[in-house]
C-alpha cells in the first residue's frame, strides 16, 4: 500500500498527483505548480526531474503535455478505496497571489480584499491579530473614558431627576397659585352677581307689590265711582270735591306714571379685563420650560409637549457629536463591520452577494444559523446609512435600537447586545465567536482559534472606533513583507509601525461604501430565530446595555418602545436621504416630506429613491449633522407610518439585493463614468496647472496645432462648458506652461511647425485683408468651431495694416502668443503679450458666450465666409486633430471619405452651399494590393497631429501612414496576436501626442503605438465585462486623451484613459434612444460630443462625453438624411458631421445643443 | 507565519519519522527552512568517527532550486573549501526537484567517502590529495579527529 501510495505521489511536491502530466520520458508530474516550475522559459524546455531528460514544451505550454490518465484513474481508485475526501483544491485553479504574486491556490482575503495565497492570508491574519490586540489595548486604555462618561451620565441622570422634580414642583406651585387666584376671583364674581340679583329682585318685587296695590285701589275707586257717583247716593260737597281731587290725582298719576323700564332692566354683564381667549392662552401656556443649555444633560423638559423623547435623543446626539467632532473623529459614518455580520466575508462584488458567505469550511457550520445573508446585510447597511446621516451614529442608533427591539423581535444575537451608540455588539454573543470559543475551549481546533475574542465591553462606543485610524496606521505591506521575511528566516527585527493611514482609510472607505445598503427591518421576520438568538435576546432583555439604557429609560416617559417598532423602515430612508445629501436644515424638510410621501410612493420607487440617495450618500462620506427635528417628527408620526413601513418592509429586501448591482450599475453606466471622467479631467486640469507630468497629453499637441481653438472654446459647449469654462485662464496658463516646458526640448520641431504655421497664417491673412469691416468684435458671433482667435486676430490686424507681410508676422505673433513660446521675446515681446492677453480675452468671451452660441453659429460662419475668412484650410483641418483627426474611414471608399473630410474650400452663405463647396476631391491614395500604399479592405482612417493620414489596412494587418499629400510614409504591424501584431484591425486613432491607438479587431484588444510605430501597450481581451471587447471597431480619442472604443458585438462604447484604464461604458443592445446595435465608428467633436454610427439601426447617435444620449438622427433609407448601415463618422471643426453611408456620404451640420440636419449632400 | 510549502512540511516530517542512518537534520525553531544537520563520517573513510555539522537552507523557490548546504565543521576534503562550501553537482546545475533533503545529505555523505580531487574546490587539498593521497588522508583524519570528534 505504501508503495502504491508513493506511486501516486508527485516527486516534486511530494503530494498526491494533481492533474498529472506525462512527459515523453514517461515521468509524470503535477501540472501546477510542479511542471510549471520546471519550465525553462528561455529555452522553452522542461527538464525531467527524474531522468534529466529535456523535452521541448508544446506550443500551448505545459498543459500541452498529455495528462497521465492511467495515473488519474489510479488516483481516483485510491481515493475510493482509502475513502479520502476529495482534494479541496481539486477544482481550483492556481492564480497569482495578488500580494506576493506567487502562483498558488488563492482565496479572497478579507483583510486586503484581494485574492491571496494561504501564506499571505495567514500573514494578513497575523497582522490583523496583532492589530486587534493593539487596538484592544487602546480600547482598554480608553475605556475609562467611557466609564467616566457613564458616571457623568449617571450623575446627570440624578441631576435631571432633581432638576425636573424641582421644576415640576415649581409648576405645581404656580398651578396652585393660579388656581387659587382663579377660584377666588370666580367666587367673588359669583357672590357679586348673587348680591346684585337679590337687590334687584327685591326692588322689583316691591314695585310689583306697589303697582298691584295701586291698581286695586284705582280699580275700586273706579268701581265705586261708577256705582255710587250718581244721583242715587248723596254725597257731601266736600266729599265730592275730595273725590274729584282724588280722581284727578289718579288721572294725573296715571298720566304721569311712567315705569322706568331701564331702571329695572339693567343687565349685569361679565366683562373680562383681558380678552378671554388671550387669557386662556396665557393660562394655557403659562410658564415655559427653558432648557438652559443644549449641552446640559438635565433640563426641565418633561411636560412641555414640545419636548419629546426623541428630541432629547437628538439633543444628546448633537452633544455627542460635538464631542466627537472636537476630537476629530472622522470615521464614524461607517457602519460597524461595514455592514456585515460578524465573521462574514466582506460583501463581494455585486453578483455574488446572494451567495451564502460561510463557504470556507470553518464557517460552514454557521450557515444554517444565519438567515440569508442578504437580509442580514440589508439590515446592517440600513443602519449604516442611518448612521451616515448623523455623523455620530448615536442618535439614530438609539432610536434604531428601539425600533429593532420591538419590530424585529431581536432575532439576531448580534443586534441583541449591540451598543446603541456605536453599533458595536458583544463579540462573545456572536454565534461565530461562540463557536470559536467553544472550539478553543474544547481544544479541538486549538491552532485555529480566533483572535482572542477580547471580551469587548458591550459599548466601547466612541473609543474603540476612534482608535482604529490611529492604530491601523502601520503599513500593512511592511507588516506582511516583514512577516514573510520572518518566515523565510531572514529574521528582521520588528519594524516600528509606520503610519500609512491614508491608504488604509481609503481602503476602509471603499469597503464601507461597498456594502450595499439594505433595509434593517428585513430581519423583522423572526423565522430564523435561532436558539442562540433568543437566548441572547433574553439575556439582553434582562441585562440592558449599561451605558445607554439609563438615560433612555428615564428619557422615555411612556411606552414608546412599544409604539415605535415599525418606525425603522419609513424612517430610515428619510433620514438617510436627507442626511446623506443635505445639511441639517434641509434634512428637516426632507424628513417632513418623507413623512408624507411614503404613503404615496410604493415600495419599489421608494426603494429606488433610496438607492439613489444612498448612492449619493455613500459617495459622499462627509456626514451631515443630525438635525434634531427629523427624528422628533418621525417619532411623532411613527404611528402614521406604521402602515407604509410595514408595506415597505416587505418590499425592502428587494432594494438591498438590488443595491450592489444597481449601485455598480448606475456607477458603471453613466454616473460613474461621469464622475470618473470628470475626476480624471479635473485631475488632468489640476495636474496641468501644477505642471506635473500629466500634461503630456497636451504638450506636443499645442505646437503642432496652429489653428487650435482656445480651450475655453473647445470645451465651451453645453454642459461640458460648465466643467471647463470656469477655468479658461488656467487652461491658457497651463498651455503656455506646457509649451514652455516642451519647447526647449523640441525646438527644432517647433521651428518646423512654426514655418508651416507661418505659411498658413500667410495664406489666411491674405484672405483676412478683406476683412476690414470686421471691427466689431462684440457682436462677432462666437462659433466654437470657426473662431480661431489667431486667425481672427490675424484678420483684424491684417486688415489694419493691409500688408500681408505684416499680417503674417502678426499672425505668427498671435500664434506664438497663444502658445507663449520661449521664442516670442525675440520677435516682439509687447506685441505678443498684448496679443496673448487679447487672445485670452477673446477666449474668455467666447467661452462665456458658449451657451447661446448655437444661435449665432451659422450666421457667424456665413459672415466669416462673406468676409472671406477661410473656414479652414484642408491641412488646418488635418492638423486640428481635436475633432477631425479621427475621421473614421468609410469602408467602401476611405479615400473618398478622406477627401470629403479634407477637401474644403468654402465660400457661400448657407451652410449647405458652404458645405457643398468643400467636397472637391483633392487626391486619392492607393489601390488594391498589399504593397506599401496599397490597401486590402482599408477600414479606419485618422489624421495625426502632424497632418499625417493613418489608415488601418485591415486585411493586410497593418497600419499605413501617409503624409498630408498622400505620400506613403511608413507602415507597421503584421499578422498575428503578439505585441504589435494585428488581426484584421479596424479603427485607428491618433492622440495628441501622436500615439497610434489601434482597435485590433479579431484580437479583441486595443494596441497603442508610439509615434514611431513601436508597440507601447495593449489592453483588453475578448469578453463582455468592463474593459473587454467583442470585435472592437471604431476608436477615437477626445481632447483629453480618453479613448472611445466601439465595442461592436457588445453593442456598446467603452471609454478608457489613455493608459488603458477602463473609465466607463455606455450603450446596450437595442434600437431605443441611447441603445446601439453594432456600433461601428465613433468620433468626438470639438464640443465634446460623441458621435456613434449606430450601424444596424441606420442612424447616428450623439452622446455627451459622459455617455448620456443627446440625440440621434437618420433612419433607414436611401434618401437624403437616411442611411443604410452608416459606417464611418467624423466631425470637422465646424461641427459638420461626415457620415460614410454604406451607399453614400452624407454630411450634417451639427449645432451645439441639438444636432440639426442642415446640409445634405451625396 | 506564512505557511510552508507542503513539500517542505512533508520532507521535514519524513526526516523526523524515518531518519537516514548517519544523518540528522533538524529544522531550526525559528525558521523552518533552516536545518541543523549532522552527518557522521562514513565508514572506511578518513572522516570515519567524525560528526560533521552542516547547515542547510531551503531557498524560497525550493524545490525548484537546490538547497544551500554548507559545512560548519572544518573538514579536510578536496571538494569542500575552508568556508565549508561544497562542490557537488546536484547542489548546482544537476539539481533536480525530484531530489530531496535526504538525498542531498546522502550525496554529501557519499562525497565524504569518495572525494573527487579532479573537481576541486579547495585547491591545496586537492593538490595534496592527488600528489600524496596518503598524506592527505592523514590530514583528513587529523582534522576529523581535531574538529569533528571533540564534542
Amino acid at each position: 500500500m505504501e508503495q502504491f501510495e508513493s506511486l501516486l505521489t508527485c516527486c516534486v511536491c511530494l503530494d498526491r498527483y494533481r492533474n498529472p502530466k506525462l512527459l515523453p520520458c514517461q515521468h509524470s508530474f503535477c501540472m501546477e505548480p510542479c511542471m510549471d516550475g520546471l519550465v525553462d522559459y528561455v529555452r522553452r524546455q522542461v527538464k525531467c526531474p527524474e531522468c534529466r531528460a529535456e523535452h521541448r514544451i508544446p506550443y500551448q505550454g505545459v498543459q500541452g503535455f498529455p495528462t497521465n490518465v492511467t495515473l488519474q484513474r489510479f488516483l481516483e481508485l485510491h481515493a475510493q478505496i482509502a475513502g479520502e475526501l476529495p482534494d479541496p483544491t481539486a477544482g481550483q485553479i492556481m492564480e497569482r497571489c495578488n500580494v506576493c504574486s506567487e502562483k498558488a491556490y488563492c482565496a479572497p482575503c478579507a483583510h486586503c480584499e484581494k485574492k491571496v495565497c494561504e501564506d499571505c492570508k495567514s500573514a494578513h491574519m497575523e497582522v490583523l491579530r496583532r492589530e486587534i490586540s493593539r487596538i484592544n489595548n487602546q480600547i482598554r486604555r480608553g475605556l475609562n473614558r467611557l466609564q467616566d462618561i457613564l458616571g457623568i451620565v449617571e450623575r446627570n441622570t440624578t441631576n435631571l431627576q432633581t432638576n425636573c422634580g424641582a421644576v415640576s414642583g415649581e409648576i405645581d406651585e404656580i398651578h396652585k397659585r393660579l388656581s387659587k387666584a382663579l377660584k377666588d376671583r370666580t367666587d367673588f364674581l359669583r357672590t357679586e352677581v348673587d348680591r346684585y340679583l337679590a337687590t334687584e329682585l327685591r326692588n322689583l318685587t316691591n314695585l310689583k307689590d306697589n303697582l298691584e296695590l295701586e291698581l286695586s285701589n284705582i280699580q275700586s275707586n273706579c268701581d265705586l265711582a261708577d256705582k255710587y257717583m250718581n244721583d242715587d247716593t248723596e254725597w257731601e260737597d266736600t266729599e265730592l270735591v275730595d273725590t274729584k281731587e282724588i280722581f284727578l290725582k289718579t288721572v294725573e298719576f296715571l298720566r304721569n306714571f311712567d315705569y322706568e323700564a331701564g331702571d329695572y332692566n339693567r343687565r349685569i354683564r361679565f366683562i373680562m379685563t383681558h380678552d378671554p381667549n388671550q387669557l386662556v392662552m396665557h393660562v394655557a401656556s403659562y410658564g415655559e420650560l427653558n432648557i438652559t443649555q443644549p449641552n446640559a444633560y438635565a433640563g426641565g423638559m418633561q411636560q412641555s409637549q414640545g419636548l419629546t423623547r426623541s428630541k432629547s435623543d437628538h439633543r444628546l446626539a448633537t452633544q455627542f457629536r460635538q464631542q466627537e467632532e472636537a476630537k476629530g473623529y472622522t470615521e464614524n459614518d461607517e457602519p460597524i463591520l461595514g455592514g456585515r455580520k460578524f465573521g462574514e466575508r466582506r460583501p463581494p462584488p455585486p453578483e455574488r452577494h446572494t451567495r451564502d458567505y460561510g463557504v470556507t469550511e470553518d464557517y460552514s457550520g454557521y450557515e444554517s444559523e444565519h438567515r440569508p445573508s442578504r437580509r442580514i446585510r440589508s439590515r446592517f447597511v440600513r443602519s449604516h446609512l442611518q448612521d451616515n446621516d448623523s455623523d455620530t451614529e448615536q442618535p439614530t442608533r438609539t432610536t434604531k435600537v428601539e425600533q429593532q427591539k420591538e419590530k424585529e423581535k431581536v432575532t439576531d444575537t448580534e443586534d441583541a447586545t449591540k451598543g446603541p451608540l456605536s453599533g458595536i455588539f458583544r463579540l462573545s454573543d456572536c454565534p461565530r465567536v461562540m463557536q470559536r470559543i467553544l472550539d478553543y475551549d474544547s481544544g479541538k481546533k486549538k491552532e485555529k482559534k480566533e483572535p482572542p475574542p477580547p471580551p469587548k465591553p458591550v459599548q466601547p462606543a466612541p473609543q474603540p472606533r476612534r482608535p482604529p485610524p490611529a492604530q491601523r496606521q502601520q503599513s500593512e505591506d511592511d507588516e506582511i513583507s516583514r512577516l514573510k521575511r520572518q518566515n523565510k528566516g531572514a529574521a528582521t527585527s520588528q519594524e516600528p509601525d509606520r503610519p500609512a493611514p491614508r491608504a488604509q482609510e481609503e481602503e476602509r472607505n471603499t469597503t464601507t461604501r461597498k456594502p450595499p445598503t439594505p433595509a434593517r427591518e428585513a430581519s423583522s421576520d423572526g423565522e430564523s430565530d435561532e436558539s442562540v438568538g433568543s437566548l441572547q435576546r433574553n439575556q439582553r432583555k434582562t441585562a440592558p446595555a449599561p451605558v445607554t439604557k439609563p438615560p433612555t429609560t428615564t428619557r422615555r416617559p411612556s411606552a414608546t418602545e412599544v409604539s415605535t417598532p415599525h418606525r425603522a423602515p419609513a424612517r430610515a430612508p428619510s433620514t438617510e436621504s436627507s442626511a446623506s445629501t443635505e445639511s441639517s436644515g434641509s434634512a428637516v424638510k426632507h424628513t417632513g416630506n418623507e413623512r408624507t410621501t411614503p404613503a404615496t410612493t410604493n415600495g419599489t420607487t421608494g426603494g429606488a429613491q433610496r438607492v439613489q440617495s444612498r448612492f449619493v450618500g455613500s459617495q459622499r462620506p462627509t456626514p451631515a449633522p443630525a438635525p434634531a427635528e427629523p427624528a422628533h417628527e418621525d417619532s411623532e408620526t411613527s404611528s402614521e407610518e406604521e402602515t407604509d413601513s410595514s408595506e415597505e418592509s416587505e418590499e425592502e429586501p428587494a432594494p438591498p439585493q438590488r443595491k450592489p448591482e444597481s449601485q455598480a450599475m448606475t456607477r458603471s453606466d453613466i454616473g460613474p463614468l461621469l464622475a470618473r471622467s470628470t475626476n480624471a479631467r479635473n485631475d488632468a486640469l489640476e495636474n496641468k496647472t501644477k505642471e506635473t507630468p500629466a500634461p503630456t497629453r497636451y504638450r506636443s499637441r499645442q505646437p503642432t496645432q496652429p489653428e487650435e481653438e482656445p480651450p475655453a472654446q473647445r470645451y465651451g459647449a453645453g454642459s461640458s462648458y460648465n466643467r471647463y469654462g470656469s477655468k479658461p485662464k488656467e487652461e491658457e496658463r497651463t498651455s503656455s506652461i506646457d509649451d514652455e516646458t516642451k519647447y526647449p526640448t523640441a525646438r527644432s520641431k517647433y521651428l518646423a511647425l512654426k514655418e508651416r504655421r507661418n505659411r498658413l497664417a500667410r495664406s489666411k491673412s491674405s484672405h483676412t485683408s478683406f476683412g476690414v469691416g470686421d471691427d466689431d468684435d462684440q457682436d462677432d458671433p462666437v462659433s466654437p468651431t470657426t473662431a480661431s482667435p489667431s486667425a481672427y486676430l490675424a484678420a483684424r490686424y491684417g486688415s489694419g495694416t493691409g500688408g500681408s507681410e505684416l499680417s503674417r508676422s502678426r499672425s505668427t505673433h498671435a500664434l506664438k502668443s497663444r502658445e507663449s513660446s520661449p521664442e516670442r521675446p525675440t520677435t516682439g515681446e509687447k506685441d505678443g503679450a498684448a496679443l496673448s492677453s487679447w487672445a485670452r480675452y477673446l477666449k474668455n468671451k467666447y467661452g462665456s458666450r458658449g451657451k447661446d452660441r448655437d444661435t449665432g453659429t451659422s450666421s457667424s460662419t456665413s459672415r466669416r465666409l462673406s468676409l472671406g475668412l477661410p473656414l479652414r484650410a484642408a491641412n488646418e483641418l488635418a492638423s486640428s486633430d481635436d475633432d477631425s483627426k479621427n475621421a473614421a474611414g468609410s469602408p467602401i471608399s476611405p479615400t473618398a471619405a478622406t477627401a470629403a473630410v479634407a477637401g474644403f474650400a468654402a465660400a457661400g452663405s448657407s451652410p449647405r452651399s458652404q458645405y457643398l463647396q468643400k467636397r472637391r476631391l483633392q487626391f486619392s491614395v492607393g489601390s488594391r494590393g498589399s504593397e506599401p500604399g496599397c490597401f486590402t479592405w482599408p477600414r479606419g482612417i485618422a489624421v495625426g497631429p502632424d497632418n499625417t493620414m493613418v489608415v488601418a489596412d485591415s486585411s493586410n494587418h497593418r497600419v499605413q501612414v501617409f503624409d498630408s499629400n498622400g505620400i506613403f510614409v511608413k507602415e507597421f504591424g503584421q499578422y498575428g496576436s503578439g505585441q504589435g501584431e494585428f488581426d484584421c484591425l479596424a479603427g485607428v486613432a491618433v492622440n495628441r501626442i501622436g500615439q497610434y491607438i489601434i482597435a485590433d479587431r479579431y484580437n479583441h484588444r486595443i494596441q497603442v503605438f508610439d509615434p514611431q510605430g513601436r508597440f507601447l501597450r495593449a489592453f483588453g481581451s475578448q469578453g463582455t465585462g468592463d474593459g473587454k471587447f467583442n470585435y472592437p471597431w471604431g476608436i477615437t480619442t477626445d481632447a483629453l486623451g480618453f479613448i472611445y472604443v466601439c465595442d461592436k458585438e457588445n453593442h456598446r462604447v467603452q471609454v478608457f484613459q489613455s493608459d488603458g484604464t477602463f473609465v466607463g461604458k455606455f450603450g446596450s443592445f437595442g434600437s431605443k434612444l441611447g441603445q446601439l446595435e453594432h456600433p461601428h465608428y465613433i468620433a468626438v467633436s470639438s464640443t465634446n460630443r460623441v458621435l456613434v454610427s449606430d450601424s444596424n439601426n441606420h442612424r447616428i447617435q450623439v452622446f455627451d462625453v459622459n455617455g448620456r444620449v443627446l440625440s440621434s438622427f437618420g433612419e433607414e433609407g436611401s434618401e437624403d438624411g437616411q442611411f443604410k448601415f452608416p459606417r464611418g463618422v467624423a466631425v470637422d471643426d465646424q461641427g459638420y458631421i461626415v457620415v460614410a453611408d454604406s451607399e453614400k456620404i452624407i454630411e450634417y451640420k451639427c449645432f451645439e445643443v441639438k444636432y440639426k440636419e442642415e446640409t445634405k449632400a451625396v | 507565519m506564512a505557511a510552508l510549502p507542503r513539500r517542505i512540511i512533508k520532507e521535514t516530517q519524513r526526516l523526523m519519522q524515518e531518519p537516514v542512518p548517519g544523518i540528522s537534520a533538524v529544522p531550526s525553531e525559528t525558521n523552518a527552512r533552516y536545518f541543523h544537520v549532522i552527518v557522521t563520517g562514513p565508514e572506511d573513510s578518513p572522516f570515519e568517527g567524525g560528526l560533521f555539522k552542516l547547515e542547510l537552507f531551503l531557498p524560497e523557490d525550493y524545490p525548484m532550486s537546490a538547497p544551500k548546504v554548507r559545512f560548519i565543521t572544518k573538514i579536510y576534503h578536496p571538494n569542500i573549501d575552508r568556508l565549508g562550501r561544497i562542490c557537488l553537482d546536484i547542489l548546482k546545475d544537476k539539481w533536480s526537484p525530484a531530489l530531496q533533503i535526504r538525498t542531498v545529505l546522502l550525496s554529501i555523505q557519499a562525497l565524504l567517502s569518495a572525494p573527487n580531487p579532479d573537481d576541486p574546490l579547495a585547491n591545496d587539498v586537492a593538490e595534496l590529495w592527488k600528489v600524496n593521497e596518503s598524506e592527505a588522508i592523514r590530514n583528513a583524519k587529523e582534522w576529523t579527529r581535531r574538529y569533528a570528534m571533540d564534542n
